[in-house]
């Protein structure tokens, strides 16, 4: 059973059309990576999947309920998380505090009026369990109270995911995780990314397609905007309409 | 009748009117396309350059073509005026985010029109058009006046010029580039910084011949530059921020819509351009030819810079201080008659305690969700006016005013948080504006409301317990009861908003400080978050408003003047934003070193006491030095001293090695 | 002791104790933010007052305060030097900046800090009318320097005394000559505030209400502070009126007049206005004021009462000032009309001097003059004038034309809204 899928999504900025038709099904506990060279459209398909981006036409179902419309905050309650591509942290809060930020997100909604406005935000237990362990997961935990801004960056990147998990997300959507870390970092934050969200439905923007190659369940190829093959690694390696249009050129 | 001819001059009227704001709103959008700047000293160069060219006129009198010389001269001297402006004060602030250059033009503005107070005097001047522009014209039967013709047709001919200049010149097309997308003309290889002297010169060399066009034609007098700023930055809002063609297409549109409606529609006369403004920025948030992008270039814009974060003190020590200021504040009282008279606690210090809370109202939402109000003077007035007619024409117990403007700020706020929230940035803060200058307008417009005059009723508002009335309950001598009900209440007030920003509704605003984006992608509605921060501060500048009508004995129109939401935004980035209890301090220091400064220029006498006396402009000068180099605000100055001098052990000691090091190296 | 006077509304002990606090604790402590230490009253016993002067030396009306103050600050000289005034008067000295709450803390600094028991100043009728109220409340005398008629109307109160003329006495003497002299089809253009209003209504309740007649052509009103009035003078050059009255001042009739000049207005119609024979008013309009028409307030040729040797030592006090104008008169003949009042009550408590102080008959720079019992406004004459081309220089000379007497260009004390 497919958790998310799009039908004919579609997002156009006036002449351009930078998300063509696509039509994807991932299914739950899958990870889906999604490849293409730069400007294919990935970093706006992602966009129009969680929200940010209102799609031009075509539809997003998450687990079988049309989300096409809704805001993004509503998607993320309903279980869509994602990274940026840029690192997008609290940088003048503590680490705690971001992720305590996000575990807050969800059970916030169940508060009433006087406890939002007034309860010391740190005698929520549960909330406050759930960010702690959430930071330990990510191995920051030693970190607790560094200001996001002055961690090193690729404590920041794992930040980045902490503050994912910590929403409890179903899906994830990864945008470039790696992105700007050296070889070392890029496995360690991989093997995390294995590791904490080895629950979640994974979607991942990725350039490294030895990577790709090696972590992935499935993989959808974008090329200016539209899917030109969805397979397994080997599948997708070994497509010339894909080695054509993107592999072609600096792997051959 | 509207006959053609009544058309005719009316259109003519009103492109004369509009042909000043394009050369005003020109200079200003691209100052603020290009350098991201928010010009308040705009308006001053403007009358900068009408006074000088009085001056220089006065001192040709005789010379044939005096009015030519000064027409000339005077913009070139205020160019080079603003150019030095640019270099020595904006320069330094570059890459933060455009908030501080409010504060810094806004002590520009201090400065400035003092400096012309000190030279030219109070009095208006006489700066008549050359005789050979003088009286009407007659040109195939219709006749309308010489000099206007003239307006409009050496306005038109600079604009075309500048337009031609940015679109035929190398260095024009780069500046025009950057006033629409920076990133862009960046990601092309060229410095666009280096042209930022350049372009602030240009802009004030454009007002400067604004004002003298319009001082030839209206007067020259102190306050033309506050008259003037508010339309012009609503035609730059109008037209879309960065875009010739909008300050062109706006300030024409403005004149023509203002003179039509003065003859057509007089009732909407002073609200007409506002209303405008906030219509259409609620439509088309980014201005008739603006940038659509322009107002997501967030991540270029510099970070709010809060203060606080504990600094050197530690929290205890924190603790101790404020329970100790808030222990001598009780004690006031007790000193009258024995250190001061009664004028200090029940005067002053009540002034300042109703500031206090009206600047913590203020950073409730732009030290925390960043939502930068330049109309928080409409809660305020709002505040007061409930206040003061609800014991006017309801009931005289105060209480129920005082609460009566609470609940109706809450539902101002409410009502423009709705509309206004989702617009961002500068947009947002012209929108609050164009509100606060609407009710600015609505309350001298209605007797019910008092018109210009306001609302003076001798003020026997009465606590409504037959006790006796509020300021005239007297515990022992003249300490008055309700200093401490006002002092408790503004204490109170610190402490619910210090609880809210501690629960989880503060943390979430605080992430939104930080990254809007990121904490929508948690989870969290923002927008709904920022519209209820916005009533919460709303309510409580409702509040600091109603309780400043006690010592005012009712309430007039300049409590929405729109200069006093400027002051409270000074006194809140004075203070260190984002601490809630740093623009507090701050209001303390704004109005205190006021009355310093006040109270030794009468009391001295001679050329020092003349200086003093211009406490505007020396404030002013406060503001701009500090916006420089302590731009976290008065809290972080422990913290900002200690980086500088602490490293080397002993403040005093350093300057001494210092020099001793100069001597060796020289 | 003082007695509280058992009639008086809203009685206020506590202020009254303040002084006598403040003078109990030796004043010698007075320190604080206060550098006027030697300002402050009591020194000489119960023969020293304080009057503040209240006037607006920053903000709108900065041009017009210090004229204000430097005619109050002569008359208080003269009093000192004079061995017929008992009293020795100090002076204490505040800004009312621009709007009712500076005004009125600063008028708390004069009253608690420097013990002032009489006031002085404002321009602004918003500014005044707060401290009508506050006078009150303080139970110290004030005299206004606004022109609004609630001043001494609705809002009046026992502590206020009048000295400036307000504008229906200007409106009960010009509004029906403007309709015998200058025209019969009359347009109003006014700036739309209260003083424009209350010009508005003035002058066409006295012209309906006259015997020679009258068509009211139309109406225009700006809004306070407009920078641009050319469509309002297209309107009115296209209309069939034959006299326009303004009811602006300041820079909103500065920017009207020489906008009207420059248009040609004044050619096909006669402008009367309510203040343009004001000096800052005649030099900000230069050549564009000649032949306009004004309702006087004062003018330094007269020969009334106390004006020549006014004039004479106000020129030689304050030789940059120019010949003194309304405020200047205003400032000096509100402190010597109250000094009159405080030599007849014999005290310097304002509580007792308000009652000999009212109704009392006094000399003025006006000539004879009294603070009229029913609600203490001057009774001040008016007069028509005509601003005219001046023999040298630019700025206009006033030509008096008619005078109204004091008697006639007050209003009847039934019509006014105040119950003193």
């Amino acid at each position: 059973m497919a958790i998310l899928e799009t039908h004919d999504l579609t997002k156009r900025f006036d002449e351009l059309v930078a998300v063509d038709r696509v039509n994807l099904s991932v299914e739950a506990g899958e990870f889906r990576s999604v490849i293409g060279p730069n400007g294919a459209g990935k970093t706006t398909l992602f966009n129009t999947i969680t929200g940010a981006l209102r799609a031009s036409e075509g539809e997003v179902v998450f687990e079988g309920e049309d989300v096409t419309a809704l805001p993004s905050y509503e998607r993320v309650r309903r279980g869509i998380g994602r990274s940026f591509q840029i690192t997008n942290v609290f940088g003048g809060l503590t680490a705690l505090e971001n992720v305590r930020l996000a575990a807050q997100s969800i059970p916030s909604r169940e508060m009433s009026v006087g406890s939002q406005l007034f309860r010391d935000k740190n005698r929520f237990d549960d909330v406050t369990a759930h960010a702690q362990r959430v930071l330990e997961d990510v191995g920051l935990g030693e970190h607790a109270e560094t200001k996001a801004s002055t961690l090193a960056y690729g404590d920041q990147r794992r930040l980045e995911i902490g503050l994912v998990l910590a929403t409890d997300p179903e899906v994830v959507l990864l945008d470039e995780p790696t992105a700007g870390m050296g070889v070392e970092e890029t496995e360690s934050t991989m093997a995390l990314v294995d590791d904490v969200l080895a629950e979640q439905t994974l979607l991942l923007i990725e350039h490294d397609i030895d990577l790709v190659m090696d972590v992935s369940d499935k993989i959808t190829v974008l090329n200016r905007g539209s899917v030109v093959r969805t397979g397994t690694p080997e599948e997708v390696a070994s497509d010339e309409e894909v080695q054509a249009a993107y592999l072609g050129g600096g792997h051959a | 009748m509207v006959t053609g001819g009544t058309l005719l001059t009316q259109l003519l009227n009103g492109l004369s009117v509009g042909m000043v704001y394009v050369l005003l709103a020109a200079g200003l959008s691209i100052i603020f396309g290009v350098m991201d700047v928010i010009n308040f000293a705009h308006g001053e160069f403007y009358a900068l350059g009408a006074y000088l060219a009085v001056g220089i006129a006065a001192a040709l009198s005789g010379v044939t073509g005096g009015f030519w010389i000064a027409l000339v001269a005077a913009p070139l001297i205020v160019g080079v005026i603003g150019g030095l402006t640019e270099r020595v004060t904006i320069r330094p602030l570059y890459g933060r985010n455009p908030l501080y250059h409010i504060l810094l033009t806004f002590g520009l503005v201090l400065v400035i029109a003092d400096g012309i107070e000190i030279i030219w005097g109070t009095q208006p001047k006489n700066f008549a058009p050359p005789a050979l522009l003088s009286g009407p014209i007659t040109i195939a039967g219709f006749q309308y006046s010489l000099y206007n013709y003239f307006v409009i047709a050496v306005g038109a001919l600079i604009a075309a010029g500048t337009w031609l200049a940015l679109t035929e010149t190398r260095v024009g097309i780069i500046i025009r580039g950057g006033s629409q997308d920076r990133g862009m003309v960046r990601a092309l290889g060229i410095d666009i910084d280096r042209y930022y002297t350049l372009v602030f010169a240009f802009g004030c060399v454009l007002a400067a011949f604004a004002g003298i066009v319009l001082g030839a034609k209206q007067e020259v007098a102190l306050g033309m530059g506050n008259a003037i700023i508010i339309p012009a930055f609503v035609v730059v809002v109008l037209g879309g921020l960065g875009s010739f063609r909008g300050a062109v297409v706006g300030g024409l549109g403005i004149g023509i819509v203002q003179t039509l409606t003065q003859t057509y529609v007089p009732a909407l006369t002073g609200v007409i351009v506002y209303l405008l403004m906030v219509g259409i920025l609620l439509v088309k948030p980014q201005g008739l030819f603006g940038n659509p992008e322009w107002q997501n270039h967030g991540g270029e814009e510099g970070d709010l810079l809060t203060g606080g974060g504990g600094g050197i003190l530690d929290t205890t020590t924190r603790r101790y201080l404020a329970a100790a200021l808030v222990g001598v504040l009780a004690l006031v009282p007790l000193g009258i008659g024995v250190t001061y008279s009664s004028y200090i606690p029940n005067s002053l210090v009540l002034n300042v305690l109703v500031w206090a809370l009206f600047a913590l109202s203020l950073d409730f939402v732009m030290g925390y969700a960043g939502l930068v109000s330049l109309g928080h003077v409409l809660f305020y007035g709002v505040g007061a006016y409930a206040t003061v007619m609800m014991a006017m024409y309801v009931t005289p117990v105060f209480w129920v005013g005082l609460l009566a403007g609470v609940a109706l700020a809450l539902a101002v706020a409410w009502f423009v948080g709705y509309l206004s929230i989702r617009v961002s940035g500068v947009y947002f803060a012209m929108i609050t504006l164009g509100f606060a200058q609407l009710a600015y307008n609505l309350v001298t417009k209605f007797d019910i409301t008092g018109g210009s005059d306001g609302l003076y009723t001798g003020y026997d508002a009465t606590y409504g317990l037959g006790i006796g009335e509020v300021g005239q309950v007297s515990l022992l001598g003249d300490i008055q009861l309700f200093y401490y009900v006002v002092l408790a209440l503004v204490v109170g007030s610190y402490l619910v908003a210090r609880q809210i920003m501690r629960a989880p509704f503060g943390s979430v605003l605080q992430a939104i400080r930080e990254s809007e984006d990121r904490a929508e992608f948690l989870g969290y509605d923002t927008v709904e978050y920022k519209r209820r921060a916005f009533m919460v501060s709303g309510g409580l500048a409702g509040l600091a408003g109603g309780l400043a009508t006690i010592n005012s004995f009712g309430v007039g129109p300049s409590f929405l003047f729109w200069l006093k939401s400027g002051e409270v935004i000074v006194m809140t980035l004075l203070g260190g934003m984002g601490t809630l209890y740093g623009p507090m301090l701050g209001a303390g220091a704004f109005l205190g070193l006021k009355e310093i400064l006040l109270t030794f220029g009468e009391s001295t006498p001679g050329l020092l006491g003349e200086v003093l006396s211009q406490w505007q402009g020396i404030l002013g000068l406060i503001f701009v030095v500090f916006v420089i180099y302590v731009p976290e605000g008065l809290v972080s100055l422990p913290e900002t001293l200690q980086a500088r001098f602490g490293a080397g052990g002993g403040g005093g000691g350093e300057s001494a090695t210092d020099a001793t090091d100069a001597e060796v190296s020289d | 002791m003082r007695t509280d006077g058992g009639t008086e509304r809203r009685a206020s002990r506590r202020r009254v104790d303040r002084r006598d606090v403040l003078k109990a604790a030796g004043v010698a402590g007075v320190a604080g933010l206060s550098g006027c230490l030697s300002d402050i009253g009591g020194g000489g016993g119960g023969d020293t007052l304080t009057y503040g002067l209240l006037n607006p030396i920053s903000g709108s009306y900065s041009s017009l305060g210090p004229f204000q103050r430097h005619g109050a600050e002569l008359a208080i000289s003269q009093l000192n030097e004079s061995d017929d005034f008992e009293y020795e008067i100090e002076i204490a000295r505040g800004d009312t900046e621009t709007g009712a709450s500076t005004a009125t803390q600063a008028a708390s600094q004069l009253v608690e800090q420097d013990g002032a028991n009489y006031i002085m100043g404002a321009i602004s009728s918003s500014v005044a009318l707060a401290l009508n109220s506050f006078a009150l409340e303080n139970e110290v005398i004030y005299n206004p320097g606004a022109a609004a008629i609630p001043i001494t109307g609705a809002s009046c109160n026992e502590y206020v005394f009048r000295s400036e003329t307000n504008t229906a006495q200007i409106a009960e003497g010009a509004a029906v000559w403007t309709l015998e002299n200058l025209g019969s089809d009359v347009w109003f253009h006014i700036a739309d505030y209260a003083y424009g209003q209350s010009v508005l209504r003035e002058w066409r309740s006295r012209m309906e209400a006259s015997d020679a007649e009258f068509n009211e052509i139309g109406v225009s009103r700006a809004e306070l502070g407009a920078q641009n009035y050319e469509s309002y003078i297209s309107e009115i050059q296209n209309s069939d009126a034959d006299v326009l009255v303004v009811g602006s001042t300041g820079g909103d009739f500065v920017r009207f007049g020489n906008q009207a000049a420059s248009a040609g207005l004044g050619d096909d119609i006669d402008i009367m206005n309510t203040t343009a024979s004001f000096q800052s008013l005649r030099a900000g309009l230069g050549t564009a004021g000649y032949g306009i028409y004004s309702g006087v307030r004062y003018n330094a040729s007269l020969t009334t009462g106390w004006n020549e040797q006014f004039v004479d030592a106000y020129t030689s006090e304050y030789p940059d000032d120019g010949a003194p104008g309304n405020f200047a008169r205003v400032g000096y003949d509100s402190v010597r009309m109250t000094a009159m009042g405080i030599q007849e009550a014999g005290t310097t408590d304002p509580t007792e001097v308000k009652d000999a102080l009212a109704g009392l008959e006094t000399n003025s720079v006006l000539g004879d003059n009294m603070y009229r019992e029913c609600d203490q406004q001057a009774m001040n004459p008016v007069w028509v004038g005509q601003n005219v081309e001046p023999d040298e220089g630019e700025v206009a000379d006033v030509e008096l034309i008619e005078k109204f007497s004091g008697e006639d260009a007050i209003p009847s004390c039934e019509s006014t809204e105040c119950s003193l």
